[in-house]
């Protein structure tokens, strides 16, 4: 489903250069769950930006379902129709009340009837258990809520990929669970996804795979099992040390 | 005792400060003995014009009846014809005058509206029209000034300089005597032209900040949806933009109607030279310059009352 092929970033600003993601490869099957963890600024944030071709790259290939993202045949906003985009403050957009945010794509890119993209909307919002709220303003939703409310958003357009970029880490302790537990459903539904957290638990108890990055660079890619209780890279028994 | 700070001895200090200026303005035209006319002022606005009626037949008036406030004068023809009735509101003939054909016999009255409603009538319209046309402009070159293509953005910035790096009046002087020359432009063209250039760089500089100032956030989260830069702007960042950048943009609206007085250089009638035909012949200087400064008030405060409604309106969603 996802294919990363030596993806480079760099950064470059005030005569500095920051390789954020350096000469990264992995492949994501279909219905997999990958999450992402590592130190900040490990360049994981960066690397999952890359995916959907939010952020351009260097170097490196970048394949979703097939078609490469900097194919020059390609047009980014296909792809992006099939992949779905969690971000850390949630980004919803406040002028719109929480149905027109998870209808609003629907219309304008996948030209869904007005009534059509409401249904699915209030199928969603349900799923994510916020029906209650679809007439109101993201303003007036907690982080938990609004965070779910951009799952459904996200969701709406009927991806094939979802990603996640650390979607709880905004949010109050208690707010978390919620979240998560959104994530954990759509995970057991088969939902291909790639996440990055700092949520443990959830790569315990959820992750196919775990990817650990420091300095732009995949040091580890193992079952969650064997990465929590034997992780390989020094680095990497360094950070589990730091934050277990 | 409640923690709360007094404020009517400040507010009685702003009244005395008022009523010190105005009674400073009252001596300042006494010392220079200056005769208030107030009472020329009213006609300006609305006045009721003369219309002389005249006799259609030489003859003889036989008879003058009273209809309310008018009177029919029934004019009996000296070649024997059937006597012909003129309807007049004041008579000017008594019965056993002689006319002849052409004479006049009375006045009908009619409203007729004066040069002062007429002036603001065009400073009025004049205003929107250029403010619609520079709202447009202005959008236009915001987007180009954001954009990243190079040719575009070179090009608003330099529409932007030129503009605000010159004066408005040398503006419309080019306007209407270069400009208006090669293409045969009418003086009302140049002038909303003028002032539509004009008023559209400062918003295209509000339309930009305003953009600039949206989450690059909003950006992402439309783009991740498989939304074209296009949808990206159309439908999340410019009503949010817009939103935003609604005072300065009231700011803007409420310069263009006073800097649309400017006009009047190249002989468009609109408030202010309206104002300066009047003093030609009433000579009442100081009560027409003061109600044309009322009458611009009087239009910006309900255009500024307008535009906080709107504001409220939009603050909805906050």
């Amino acid at each position: 489903m996802i294919k990363v092929k030596n993806l480079v970033k760099v950064f470059t600003g005030r005569g500095q250069t920051v390789r954020a993601v350096d000469d990264a490869s992995t492949e994501v099957a279909k219905g997999e769950v990958v999450v992402i963890i590592g130190p900040s600024g490990s360049g994981k944030s960066t690397f999952l930006r890359c995916l959907n071709g939010l952020e351009e790259f260097d170097d490196g290939q970048v394949v979703i379902d097939g078609i490469d993202i900097a194919g020059s045949k390609t047009n980014l906003n296909t792809v992006r129709r099939e992949v779905g985009m969690v971000f850390q403050h949630f980004n919803l957009f406040p002028h719109k009340t929480v149905l027109e945010n998870v209808t609003l794509a629907q219309r304008v890119v996948r030209k869904r009837k007005a009534a059509e993209a409401e249904d699915r909307a209030m199928q969603l919002l349900i799923k994510v258990g916020i029906a209650e709220k679809a007439q109101e303003y993201p303003s007036r939703l907690s982080g938990g809520q609004q965070q779910r409310v951009a799952i459904a958003r996200a969701l709406a357009m009927d991806p094939k990929i979802m990603l996640f970029d650390e979607p709880t880490s905004a949010l109050d302790p208690e707010m978390v669970g919620e979240v998560l537990d959104v994530m954990k459903q759509l995970a057991g539904e088969g939902m291909t996804m790639a996440v990055v957290t700092h949520e443990m638990g959830f790569a315990r108890e959820v992750a196919d795979r775990v990817l650990f990055m420091d300095a732009g660079r995949i040091l580890e890619d193992s079952p969650p099992e064997q990465f929590f209780t034997a992780p390989k890279e020094p680095r990497a028994q360094m950070f589990l040390r730091q934050v277990l | 005792m409640p923690l709360k700070r007094r404020t009517w001895p400040w507010h009685l200090l702003l009244a005395v400060i008022l009523i010190g200026l105005t009674a400073s303005l009252w001596i300042a035209t006494k010392r220079i003995n200056y005769e208030w006319r107030w009472d020329r002022v009213p006609q300006y606005f609305a006045y009721r014009a003369e219309l002389p009626q005249d006799s259609p037949v030489a003859g003889r008036i036989s008879a003058i009846t009273l209809a309310g406030t008018s009177s029919h004068i029934v004019i009996a023809p000296d070649n024997e014809g059937t006597p012909v009735t003129v309807t007049v509101e004041k008579s000017k003939v008594a019965v056993g005058d002689t006319v002849a054909e052409g004479d006049p016999v009375g006045d009908e009255f009619e409203w007729r509206i004066g040069p002062l409603t007429q002036g603001l009538w065009v400073t009025i319209w004049l205003s929107f029209i250029s403010g619609l046309f520079g709202l447009f402009i202005g959008l236009i070159t915001g987007l180009c000034r954001v954009s990243s293509n190079p040719t575009l953005r070179g090009l608003a910035i330099f529409y932007i300089e030129l503009i605000r790096g010159t004066p408005l009046l040398v503006q419309i002087f080019i306007f209407y005597f270069f400009i208006g020359t090669v293409l045969n432009l009418d003086r009302t063209v140049a002038g909303i032209g003028a002032l539509a250039l004009f008023v559209g760089a400062y918003i295209a500089e509000i339309i930009r900040a305003g953009i600039q100032s949206i989450h690059k956030g909003q950006t992402e989260a439309a783009r991740s949806l498989g939304m074209n830069p296009f949808q990206t702007m159309a439908y999340i960042v410019l009503p949010q933009a817009f939103k935003r950048v609604l005072p300065p943009l009231a700011g803007q609206f409420i310069s263009l109607i006073k800097d649309s007085s400017l006009v009047s250089v190249i002989a468009i009638t609109d408030l202010t030279k309206s104002g300066r035909e009047i003093i030609t012949s009433s000579f009442a200087t100081f009560e027409i310059w003061f109600t044309v400064a009322l009458l611009y008030l009087l239009v910006t405060s309900v255009l500024s009352q307008l535009l906080f409604w709107l504001e409220r309106r939009f603050a909805r969603s906050d």
